[in-house]
């Protein structure tokens, strides 16, 4: 008789204060700019192109269950329990590479970092591991510990401690597909396929947020009412028309660009992970 | 803050179980006693094992179906959530390689009662005859056992079961029409029709769909939410959930969630006794049953049936061919994105709600073989992202720009035929899963037919896209569903059944579900699985007698009768009448009789 | 039908209308005597048929059109609706019945007193049966009457099947009345038709009241009554028409006259069952605009077809899931029956 073995509850380790400081002065190098004057724009609660729009001000309209995941979602932030203090430190620089927030205000900032900590402390994985990959969890722990070695290789310094632009320099050259250190690492682990799991992680915790839905101007839950104006792009009753406004990423920034993954890896041919959202 | 009249809406407070806003299971659920011979054991209650297990019910049979996921209360367990549906796709590990590796997980594999029809987007187009015949006419793939005049009528069934919502006029492979009308076009299916229309190719537009378009009993008409593969919480795109499960239960089937199967049992006579499984809290059982049928899809039901192996049978159950776990198949799914000056919301309707299958058959001034379709998808934010993470490469601010996008985004995927190979295939691994259980490496490799026919589709969907008014297309590799892995054929040395889905190895073994499938087209798999499922269940029914007695190898019946009498109530007397059409094979065959 | 009368009695009618314009009640002939004096005999002895209620083959012709375009509107929302119930066919099948019954009451004496009221009662009785089955349909959407815009937008047309019910209703009508060639002596108005005697077995209340709204209806004395079914109608039409523009986000500004036409027309039509003079100018007026509104709609809504991705490409397709257009040829004829009510004689 064979019975499934219970979780046992590794000790916690809570978040670093520093991380989540209020009164941190904001740096205008990492602000993007607007592009008629070239000023950088201040942070704001509501980055993005629909103004006023909030997906939140709608939850009496959810159902009870997603009421209550999504607002979960927003209220209940897990504890960092799979990184170290030190790991959660480089980890949370990366994932503000990864999609930058400086844009945001302090009270509308999106926790990544935990959920992406939360899902690797519970070993949820997405269904199939490649067999170039180590499982989820090393591959990020050695991620990290090529990142700063990389750092370490090009600027002589952990990565935590590096300028914006020099940050991008690192993680673009993983994108690129040609990292210029930690080669035992990459032997373990296919440089593509991290960076899409890396990517990947971030994408999944920022835009599960109802602030990056407003930001993006996306509907939200949509049970038991759903749409009504299908075509055309006409907002709903409840939604708001978009207004653009021109702006450019910082200077102290390379990812404003687009190439493909791997662009300067020879013979790996990319694929997307999983079939989610589609067919 | 504004709120619904009565105020916020909120989960149900009853002890019932809810299957929509409307629908609930309202009989209670029969339990065989423990240490109990069934007649039937279903392992996988998705969308052959629901259809299967309904059919099995009503027919009288003493049938269990086991599904290692939940037994879903959708109003409950479900959420209007992408973040937070994760929960219905197969998540357990699975190693994934060769030199064009596939993926699996979300939108792949399904978990729970309903499987792959919770999460599916809902097309249901069927496959046209030629798929029956894909190494006669074309020289390439295989055969199956069976024309598609025998499968017809289940097409038909289905369809209404379901039901399928789609033109009056389906005019590719069998031209047919479907009895729910069509659907509302969404954005995406703007930008399909008015590209196809530009460019003088056949599109139909609101279907085919499993999608209810007015209600359905008591499953409501869709409410465009956008949502379908995280779950219809309504009840109106079918899951074998909400449309054969519930009849199933009325009839006293047994469905055991949270039970993962991890072994069929063979006795020393070479015939199957039943499962050994896995309860909710762990505990190793057996289930004793006359006839086991296997529905745990591409990748479980080889590896079932290679972790089963024992004395008599080393290589696995059925196994005597060696193709067990071979001539798997994906389907190509890259979508082409593409970028309009006006807002389009791609969240908004279905993503499933227009097609065309204009180049599906193989054209002969192609230097390829077979051929593919065109269909929306939707994807919502967080699919989106990782499609413009690989399209345009995009990180960091540059993610941040093209979200703050996205309502200018439109996709359209490319559905493509991949041919059976034989080295694409299900293997085990060494690693084990939380039971112990061997976990299935998967190797898979695209070969120049596939490659072509990639190539192909993306350049005309790219087409397509930019005579619509796109400003700038992109497109991602990617593939889609997932079928084969224990094929049927009429040569015992070459597959795993037959064509009814009995192994030729062991008599009171069967396989029911996408894993069967000999060649796939580029239809989606779903209606074939469901329509294969209740054929079978037609053949089982027809020589239950035999099957259930000490000598099941004995056959009597081995052109069963359609059974119309055994649909889900209000099958027939919902929807449109349609007309029956008779194919062209039909017709040419006809003609050679009369001569 | 006009032409059947005698040269004659239209130097009688003359004698008439100047004895009616001297009473001041009617002072409609005085912008006719502008028009070609071919036109103008037709007008008035038209309008003479009218007035005595004497139209019941022009009515039941209108009734027949009404019933076909209400018919059509029905038939593509039910097949876009799948026909999900079987009671949904019961307004296919009875539009063309209704349509039928109303040639033939043309054609025949017989068919317009019998085959013509059978349809149309029934038709009336599948119109409310289909305002419940509506009304029960939103209420079984997901959320159901607790979010009633979303649900009345998304859900089966409330008033759908009750302005489907108005051509019936006008079915009905139209049985009572006179015939445009029946002989002026035949029936001399203030005595009443021989009726059945199965009528004697009803409440004696019940029977003299009915005889006395059949005699005013056959005397053409119904404004009464066709102000309140135009009211009625515009009610029907114009909420279909507020919600359906409502959901297309009013992006064309021209989508709003409808809307503020409905209320017009409504408040027209019940003053007009109350008071004389607002049956004859303010029911006129506005009804002829809700007329021009319509037919105005109607080449918006074909153009909305046309403009629809594929465009003529998908005929069938756009013609059900573009701008409906039928429907504001319903609002053109809710409009038109405003017309005909202001020409009627009112109830003593």
């Amino acid at each position: 008789m064979k019975t499934l073995k219970k979780r046992q509850d590794t000790t916690q380790v809570t978040a670093p204060e520093a991380l989540k400081g209020t009164d941190k002065p904001i740096d205008t190098k990492r602000l993007p700019v607007d592009s008629q004057t070239g000023q950088p724009l201040p942070p704001r609660a509501q980055p993005g192109y629909y103004p006023g729009f909030s997906t939140l001000s709608q939850q009496t309209y959810w159902d009870g269950a997603t009421r209550k995941t999504v607002l979960a979602r927003v209220h209940n932030v897990p504890p960092i329990r799979f990184f170290t203090p030190d790991e959660a430190r480089l980890m949370q620089a990366i994932c503000d590479r990864i999609i930058p927030q400086d844009d945001r205000d302090e009270a509308h900032k999106i926790s990544v970092l935990n959920y992406i900590d939360n899902r690797l402390y519970n070993r949820q994985i997405d269904g199939y591991r490649f067999e170039d990959m180590p499982p989820d969890h090393e591959a990020h722990r050695l991620g990290l510990q090529a990142i700063d070695a990389i750092a370490q290789f090009l600027y002589h310094q952990p990565f935590i401690d590096l300028g914006p632009l020099e940050q991008d320099t690192v993680l673009k050259s993983i994108h690129d597909g040609s990292p210029p250190a930690a080669h035992a690492i990459w032997e373990k682990m296919s440089v593509s396929r991290f960076w899409m799991l890396l990517v990947q992680d971030v994408v999944d915790a920022y835009y599960a947020h109802p602030y990056a839905w407003d930001e993006v101007g996306f509907g939200g839950p949509a049970y038991p009412r759903g749409y009504m104006r299908l075509e055309n792009g006409k907002p709903e009753p409840w939604e708001v028309d978009e207004r653009r406004y021109g702006w450019q990423a910082p200077a102290t920034a390379l990812s404003d660009t687009y190439e493909p993954i791997g662009a300067e890896a020879p013979g790996h041919h990319v694929q997307t992970p999983g079939q989610e959202g589609s067919h | 803050m504004e709120t619904p009249i009565l105020g916020p809406f909120e989960e149900p407070e009853d002890h019932h179980h809810w299957l929509g806003p409307i629908q609930k299971i309202d009989t209670l659920m029969r339990r065989f006693k423990p240490g109990e011979e069934v007649d039937f054991v279903i392992v996988g209650v998705g969308s052959a094992g629901g259809v299967l297990l309904q059919r099995l019910a009503r027919a009288g049979f003493r049938v269990v179906g086991f599904e290692a996921g939940p037994f879903w209360d959708t109003e409950r367990d479900w959420v209007s959530d992408e973040a937070g549906s994760s929960k219905l796709y197969w998540n357990d590990l699975r190693i994934t390689g060769g030199p064009d590796p596939i993926t699996l997980g979300a939108n792949n594999s399904g978990k729970g009662v309903g499987g792959g029809s919770v999460h599916w987007a809902g097309f249901t187009p069927r496959f046209h005859p030629s798929d029956f015949r894909v190494y006669t006419e074309d020289g390439v793939g295989t055969d199956w056992p069976l024309p598609y005049e025998d499968l017809k009528p289940y097409y038909e069934l289905l369809e209404r079961e379901i039901p399928v919502s789609g033109p009056a006029y389906y005019p590719w492979g069998d031209p047919h029409g479907y009895p729910y009308g069509q659907h509302p076009l969404g954005g995406v299916g703007d930008v399909l029709i008015k590209g196809c229309t530009k460019l003088g190719i056949r599109v139909v537009a609101g279907g085919p769909v499993a999608i209810n378009e007015g209600s359905h009993g008591d499953r409501p008409h869709c409410i465009y939410r956008g949502f379908c593969i995280q779950g219809c919480k309504v009840g109106a795109k079918q899951s074998t959930l909400v449309s054969h499960v519930p009849d199933a239960i009325r009839h006293g089937a047994e469905i055991r969630d949270n039970c993962m199967v991890a072994r069929i049992n063979v006795n020393d006579r070479g015939r199957v006794t039943g499962v050994t499984y896995f309860d909710p809290d762990g505990n190793e059982t057996e289930q004793r049953a006359k006839v086991v049928i296997v529905s745990g899809y591409a990748i479980e039901t080889p590896r079932l049936l290679l972790n089963s192996a024992c004395p008599g049978f080393e290589n696995g159950l059925a196994n005597s061919s060696g193709t067990v776990g071979k001539y798997l198949m994906v389907q190509i799914g890259n979508v082409v994105l593409g970028r309009f000056p006006d807002l389009v919301r791609m969240y908004k309707a279905p993503p499933a709600h227009a097609l065309t299958e204009e180049f599906y058959e193989t054209d002969p001034r192609h230097d390829f073989a077979r051929g593919f379709a065109i269909q929306t998808v939707g994807p919502l934010p967080i699919a989106f992202a990782k499609q413009m993470m690989v399209a345009k490469g995009a990180w960091g601010w540059g993610m941040r720009r093209v979200m703050m996008d996205y309502n200018h985004w439109s996709a359209l995927g490319v559905l493509g035929e991949i041919l059976p190979w034989e080295d694409n295939r299900v293997e085990l691994a060494e690693e084990t899963d939380q039971f112990g259980l061997r976990v299935a490496k998967i190797t898979f490799r695209l070969h120049d037919n596939d490659k072509k026919v990639t190539q192909f589709g993306v350049k005309k969907t790219t087409e397509v896209m930019y005579a619509a008014g796109a400003e700038e297309v992109v497109q991602e590799p990617r593939y889609a569903h997932l079928v084969g892995g224990a094929r049927m054929g009429s040569d015992p040395s070459a597959s795993v059944t037959d064509k009814y889905g009995r192994t030729h190895d062991i008599p009171n073994l069967f396989i029911c579900d996408g894993s069967v499938l000999p060649t796939q087209g580029s239809a989606n798999p779903g209606l074939t699985i469901q329509s294969l499922a209740a054929r079978t269940a037609d053949y089982l029914i027809a020589n239950g007698a035999a099957l259930l007695s000490s000598h099941p190898e004995r056959v009597l019946d081995s052109a069963p009768p359609i059974r119309y009498n055994l649909s889900p109530p209000g099958t027939f007397w919902h929807g449109m009448p349609t007309f029956k059409t008779r194919s062209k094979a039909r017709k040419q065959a006809a003609r050679a009789r009369s001569r | 039908m006009a032409l059947t009368r005698p040269v004659g009695t239209l130097k009688k009618l003359q004698k008439t209308k100047i004895a009616v314009l001297a009473a001041g009640k009617n002072n409609q002939f005085s912008q006719g005597e502008l028009l070609p004096r071919k036109l103008t005999r037709e007008g008035v002895v038209f309008e003479q048929h009218i007035r005595e209620g004497r139209f019941q083959r022009s009515l039941s012709l209108i009734a027949a059109f009404s019933s076909l375009l209400s018919g059509l509107d029905v038939l593509f929302e039910h097949y876009k609706g799948s026909f999900s119930q079987p009671i949904m066919y019961t307004p296919i099948i009875l539009s063309p019945l209704l349509v039928i019954a109303g040639i033939w009451g043309v054609f025949s004496r017989w068919a317009a007193r019998t085959v013509l009221p059978i349809v149309s009662l029934i038709t009336m009785l599948d119109g409310m049966i289909g305002f419940i089955f509506h009304f029960r349909g939103i209420a079984r959407k997901p959320g159901g009457w607790r979010l009633p815009v979303f649900n009345i937008i998304m859900g089966p047309p409330l008033f759908a099947p009750l302005l489907f019910g108005i051509s019936g209703f006008l079915g009905l009508v139209a049985s009572l009345l006179r015939r445009e060639d029946d002989p002026a002596h035949r029936l001399l108005p203030g005595i009443p038709r021989p009726r059945s005697a199965w009528l004697s077995l009803l409440p004696h209340s019940i029977t003299r009241e009915g005889v006395v709204l059949e005699r005013d209806v056959r005397e053409g004395r119904f404004q009464r009554g066709l102000a309140l079914a135009t009211a009625l109608s515009a009610l029907f039409s114009g909420f279909e028409s507020l919600y359906s523009h409502y959901k297309n986000n009013f992006t064309y500004k021209i989508e709003w006259t409808p809307i503020l036409l409905t209320p017009a027309v409504m408040i027209a039509g019940f003053g007009a069952a109350v008071n004389r003079t607002i049956a004859r100018t303010l029911l006129p007026l506005t009804s002829a605009m809700a007329l021009v509104s319509g037919t105005i709609g109607f080449f918006f809504h074909v153009r909305g077809i046309l403009r629809r991705p594929g465009g003529i490409k998908k005929p069938l397709y756009n013609m059900m899931y573009g701008p409906p257009v039928f429907a504001p040829l319903l609002f053109a004829a809710t409009g038109f029956l405003g017309v005909l009510a202001s020409l009627l004689r009112r109830a003593k």
